[in-house]
C-alpha cells in the first residue's frame, strides 16, 4: 500500500481528482491529503479550475441532420443490376454467333423460301452463303449490337428522374430549414418584445414611484416652507401691533 | 422500444436509412458540442458535425465493431476538426467570444437563472473559452473529452493515441494552466466590473 502513491505525483493526483484509482490507492492518497499541505493545494486549485469549466456550455442550436436518399447506396436486386462490361460483351459474342449460325443454316437448308424482308433472301440461293452476305449479315449483326449498347449504356431518362427527385427532396430540405428558421426567428422576437414590454413597466412603475416619493417629500418642504412663512408673518403682525 | 447503438448500427449497415438516421439524432448534439468547444465557431462545429456523419456512414460497411460506435464517432469527428485547423491554419478557439445575442440570451436563460446570473455565467463562459485558447490542442482535446463528455483516460488515451500516463500529464498541466489563466483573467473582469 505505501509503495502505490507518492507524494508529488501528479499521474496519480489526477487519477485522484477524477476518482479513477483504485480503492486502496484512493485510500492512501486522501490520508495523505491530510498531512500533506502542497498535495491538499494542488487537488484544492484543480478542483477550483473544473469548477470554472462547468460554466463554459454551447449553445447547441437545432441541428436537426438527416441522411438524405441519395446518399444511400441503392442496392438493387441482382436481375435488375447492370450487367457487367464483359458480361455484356460476352453476350453480344453469343448473339452475333448464333446468328450466323443460323444465316448459314439457313442458306444451306432452306435455300427458296427466305423472307423478303432480309437482304439474305435476296442473295441467289442455290450458291448457298457467299461471301457478300456473310459480310451483309455481319454489319447489320454489328448494327444491331451497336444498338443495343446505346441502349444499355444511356440510361439517361432513369438518372433525370433520379436527379429530379433529389433536386426536389434539396429543395423540400431548404424549404424546410427556412421555415423553421423564420418560426425560430419569431418566437424569439416575440419573446424579445415580450420581456422588453416587462421591462419597461418595471422601469415605468419604478420611476413614478421615485417621482411620487420626491413629490411627497418637496410637497412636505413646500408645506413646512408655508407654514415657517405664516409663523414668520403672525410673528411680525404680533409685534407691529404690540407697538 | 429504444434501440442500442449496435443494434441500430447493424440495420444500417443492411440498408435501412432510418436506424442511420436514429443515430444521428442520438449523437449530433453530443458532436456538434464536442466540435463547438475544439473549433470554437458555430458553422465550423456545424459542418464538422454533418461530415462526420456523412464519413461515418460512408466507412460503416468497415466498422466491424471492436469499439463502441461513440468512440468511434468521436475519432471520425476529432480527425475532421483536426484537419479542419490545418486547413485553416488559425488558431482554434481564438474566435470564440462572439457578439451576444440578446435574443439568444433571453431564450438561454434557465427558468430559475435570473438575468444576471446568466451573464455572469456567459462571462465565466467567454472567460474559459479564451482561456482553453493558450492551451495545446492535446492538452486541451483531453479536457474537453474527459469533462465535458466523461470519457476514461483509457478511452482518450486510446482516441488520441498515446500512452495512459500521458494523458493525465495532459490533463494535469492542461488544468494547471488553465488555473493560471483564469486566476490571472478573473482579476481583471474583477477590475471592469468595480469601473463599471
Amino acid at each position: 500500500m505505501s509503495e502505490t502513491f507518492e507524494c508529488g505525483d501528479k499521474g496519480a493526483l489526477v487519477a485522484y481528482l477524477y476518482e479513477e484509482c483504485e480503492p486502496d490507492v484512493r485510500a492512501e492518497i486522501a490520508s495523505h491529503l491530510t498531512r500533506c499541505e502542497t498535495c491538499t493545494s494542488e487537488i484544492d486549485g484543480l478542483g477550483w479550475t473544473r469548477k470554472r469549466l462547468e460554466a463554459w456550455t454551447p449553445n447547441v442550436p437545432e441541428l436537426g441532420f438527416q441522411l438524405p436518399v441519395p446518399v444511400m447506396e441503392q442496392r438493387l436486386p441482382w436481375w435488375r443490376a447492370p450487367l457487367p462490361a464483359w458480361a455484356q460483351a460476352a453476350a453480344a459474342l453469343l448473339i452475333f454467333g448464333a446468328g450466323l449460325s443460323i444465316g448459314l443454316t439457313r442458306g444451306a437448308v432452306a435455300p427458296v423460301t427466305q423472307p423478303a424482308s432480309t437482304q439474305v433472301a435476296t442473295a441467289p440461293a442455290s450458291d448457298g452463303a457467299s461471301r457478300t452476305d456473310l459480310a451483309q449479315l455481319e454489319q447489320r449483326l454489328k448494327a444491331e449490337m451497336s444498338q443495343m449498347r446505346t441502349a444499355v449504356a444511356a440510361p439517361a431518362p432513369q438518372r433525370a428522374v433520379v436527379d429530379d427527385d433529389l433536386m426536389k427532396k434539396v429543395e423540400e430540405l431548404v424549404t424546410q430549414s427556412e421555415e423553421r428558421q423564420r418560426r425560430e426567428f419569431t418566437l424569439r422576437s416575440v419573446e424579445l418584445a415580450r420581456d422588453i414590454e416587462a421591462q419597461r413597466r418595471i422601469d415605468l412603475a419604478s420611476v413614478r414611484e421615485t417621482v411620487g416619493q420626491f413629490q411627497g417629500v418637496t410637497g412636505t418642504e413646500i408645506r413646512q416652507q408655508r407654514e415657517a412663512i405664516d409663523r414668520i408673518n403672525n410673528f411680525i403682525r404680533v409685534s407691529q401691533q404690540g407697538r | 422500444m429504444t434501440r442500442t447503438d449496435e443494434e441500430l448500427v447493424a440495420r444500417s449497415r443492411s440498408g435501412d436509412v432510418d436506424s442511420f438516421n436514429q443515430l444521428i439524432v442520438r449523437w449530433e448534439r453530443p458532436i456538434y458540442a464536442l466540435a463547438y468547444r475544439v473549433l470554437g465557431r458555430e458553422e465550423d462545429a456545424r459542418d464538422v458535425c454533418q461530415d462526420t456523419f456523412l464519413r461515418a456512414y460512408r466507412a460503416l460497411p468497415g466498422f466491424k465493431g471492436q469499439a463502441k460506435f461513440s468512440s468511434w464517432l468521436y475519432r471520425i469527428a476529432l480527425n475532421l476538426c483536426r484537419d479542419w485547423i490545418r486547413r485553416q491554419q488559425r488558431a482554434p478557439v481564438s474566435q470564440m467570444p462572439e457578439d451576444i445575442d440578446p435574443a439568444e440570451l433571453l431564450a438561454a436563460t434557465e427558468p430559475t437563472e435570473s438575468i444576471e446570473d446568466l451573464v455572469a455565467r456567459r462571462e465565466m463562459s467567454a472567460l474559459v473559452a479564451d482561456a482553453m485558447q493558450s492551451l495545446t490542442e492535446e492538452q486541451r482535446t483531453a479536457i474537453i473529452l474527459k469533462e465535458y463528455h466523461g470519457m476514461t483516460f483509457q478511452e482518450i488515451a486510446d482516441m488520441q493515441g498515446c500512452p495512459l500516463s500521458t494523458v493525465k500529464t495532459r490533463l494535469y498541466q492542461g488544468l494547471s494552466q488553465l488555473r493560471r489563466q483564469l486566476e490571472r483573467r478573473g482579476h481583471g473582469i474583477h477590475e471592469l466590473v468595480r469601473r463599471t
